[in-house]
């Protein structure tokens, strides 16, 4: 793998997140493969089981999206911050995996007090295609589990 | 018109039934009162036998009376409870939320306890104690438990309370044919969010909340039916709501539901409240279980859980995960809903804001915009607690007057 592939790479996991910082929502879905497929999954001891707590596909995340002004929702703004931990890369497949450390932050509204609201790992399969990289499979691990009142857009 | 201070604190013009001051959600003193006079004196659900498989399976519960449990299933097979203390320094016996103890030995001088809640060592007692004490004296402090009503664990740190059957009477029968077989749970979260904890039943309790929820306006609200549901109030301050069919695919990007739930009509909805702060909702393919856990009078803790059929297959246990957090997950579109909005009354009834009055007045012949459910808390509140809801204060300031 080359500095500019990984760095392509790194970048679009960081673009990810900045568009969902943004709300951009379609700049979001515009870096992800038709067959895009997004989870947020965590591990609960207490009950002994792996948990799945939202699972959509590129048309519902952007159904999602959609819903979103429809809903009451809590508008203080989120900061994901992500460092690229791993990268490989399959070329057979065309395919490449990057893990990274996710950390995001939310900031009130009124006053703009910043708390740190969870942390966990972003597990991506990225496909390489001749327009780029896209995200294929995303798989947001919450080490985190206790959100408040939890939230409506994805991390 | 807008009102001014003496008009605003004015008694709202209802019966003293369909209001509350809103110092119950507020006064440190009610709280602890709370603590002793409610939650010191009903079943409370600590957690699912599904969570306990295994002899000597734990789990570990901040009941809200206060008192920290273990909950353990023996090698006979029964589930019992204890107090999380150590009889000797008072140390914590189980530091993780779950696990297996054959033999619960507490790390600070190694007393170790059975799952019968009998002490079986002390370490160098003859030494220590000579003959002045032993084992004997030293047994972890026992809750009363029982597992009931979908195979929840349900304890009690009254020890003269009455049976469970008898506290839950017949407020549980419209789940009757739909929890009569194993269950799983699959589902588990915890949300700690500044409000109190009655408001959160009340969330539970009306349905009046609805225009809050995009989701159950589209797919309830306006479908046939919906004005029919019924509450119906039960003795020890139950309530129950009737079921309807809701259209989900009224919501863009519900799928379409196969797996359902046994008994439960296609599109039903069957909700059950137990005082002071339980909730079953049966709902598509999901039983969701909501225990209110107050740490403070403007402070709660939600244990979530959801749960399908333990006969699951791989398949349906993947439907039921998508139903239960389209809805209830913490990503899900109604719970941040319902969370935010009693954020927003904790945020407004802090002590100090002058808030004064919530209104239970809606009479609809008890149907779903009634809000006959939280009346009928408040009136098992108030008997309880020896304080009418909407002067709470009353009875305090009469005692101190004699």
């Amino acid at each position: 793998m080359t500095v500019d592939q990984r760095h392509a790479l790194t970048e679009l996991v960081c673009r990810s997140c900045m568009t969902l910082d943004e709300r951009a929502f379609g700049a979001y879905l515009e870096l992800c493969d038709p067959a895009y497929r997004y989870r947020i999954t965590a591990y609960s001891p207490e009950i002994r089981k792996e948990m799945t707590w939202l699972e959509h596909d590129k048309a519902g995340m952007q159904t999602l999206f959609t819903n979103l002004p429809r809903h009451n929702s809590d508008q203080s703004p989120l900061t994901r911050h992500v460092t690229v931990y791993t990268v490989t890369q399959d070329d057979a497949n065309r395919r490449a995996r990057v893990v990274s450390a996710l950390q995001v932050f939310k900031t009130t509204l009124d006053g703009g007090e910043t708390e740190l609201y969870a942390v966990g790992k972003i597990e991506d399969d990225i496909a390489l295609g001749d327009d780029g990289p896209k995200l294929l499979d995303r798989n947001v691990r919450l080490q985190t589990r206790m959100l408040g009142i939890g939230y409506h857009i994805p991390f | 018109m807008s009102r001014n201070s003496n008009e605003w604190k004015e008694r709202p013009q209802f019966p003293q039934t369909h209001y509350v001051s809103t110092e119950i959600y507020t006064s440190e003193q009610i709280f602890r009162e709370e603590q002793a006079k409610v939650f010191g004196k009903v079943w409370i659900i600590a957690c699912h036998e599904s969570e306990l498989v295994n002899p000597y399976d734990f789990r570990t519960f901040n009941h809200p009376s206060g008192a920290p449990l273990i909950v353990i299933r023996g090698e006979d097979n029964t589930v019992r409870s204890f107090y999380n203390i150590c009889p000797h320094r008072g140390n914590t016996l189980l530091y993780d939320p779950v696990g297996n103890a054959k033999r619960i030995t507490c790390i600070f001088h190694a007393w170790s306890f059975n799952a019968k809640g009998d002490c079986i060592d002390i370490s160098r007692a003859k030494q220590g104690y000579q003959d002045r004490y032993e084992c004997k004296d030293a047994g972890l402090r026992e809750v009363k438990t029982s597992i009931g009503y979908g195979g929840f664990v349900w304890v009690n740190v009254d020890d003269d309370c009455c049976s469970l059957q008898e506290y839950i009477g017949d407020a549980m029968g419209l789940l009757d044919e739909n929890l009569n077989m194993p269950l799983e749970v699959f589902h588990y979260h915890k949300a700690v969010v500044d409000t109190n904890y009655k408001l959160w039943h009340d969330t539970n309790s009306e349905f009046y909340h609805d225009y809050m929820h995009y989701f159950n306006r589209i797919t309830g609200m306006i479908q046939p039916g919906y004005f029919d549901r019924k509450y119906t109030g039960y003795p020890n301050g139950h309530a129950s709501v009737g079921s309807m069919s809701i259209k989900y695919d009224a919501y863009e990007g519900s799928q379409a539901r196969g797996v359902g739930w046994p008994g439960l009509a296609p599109g039903g909805w069957v909700l059950i409240d137990i005082f002071p702060g339980m909730t079953f909702n049966l709902r598509t393919s999901v039983l969701r279980m909501d225990t209110a856990i107050p740490l403070g009078p403007n402070k709660l803790l939600i244990e979530f859980r959801g749960l399908g059929l333990k006969s699951d297959t791989p398949e349906q246990r993947a439907e039921r995960i998508r139903d239960h957090n389209t809805i209830w997950g913490p990503f899900g579109r109604n719970l941040h809903e319902d969370l935010l909005g009693v954020k927003g009354q904790g945020l407004a009834m802090r002590e100090g804001t002058d808030s004064q009055w919530v209104i239970h007045g809606r009479e609809e012949n008890m149907t779903i915009h009634d809000e006959g459910g939280m009346r009928h808390f408040y009136a098992e509140w108030s008997r309880r607690m020896g304080r009418p809801a909407s002067e709470p204060m009353h009875a305090a300031a009469s005692t101190q007057a004699a």
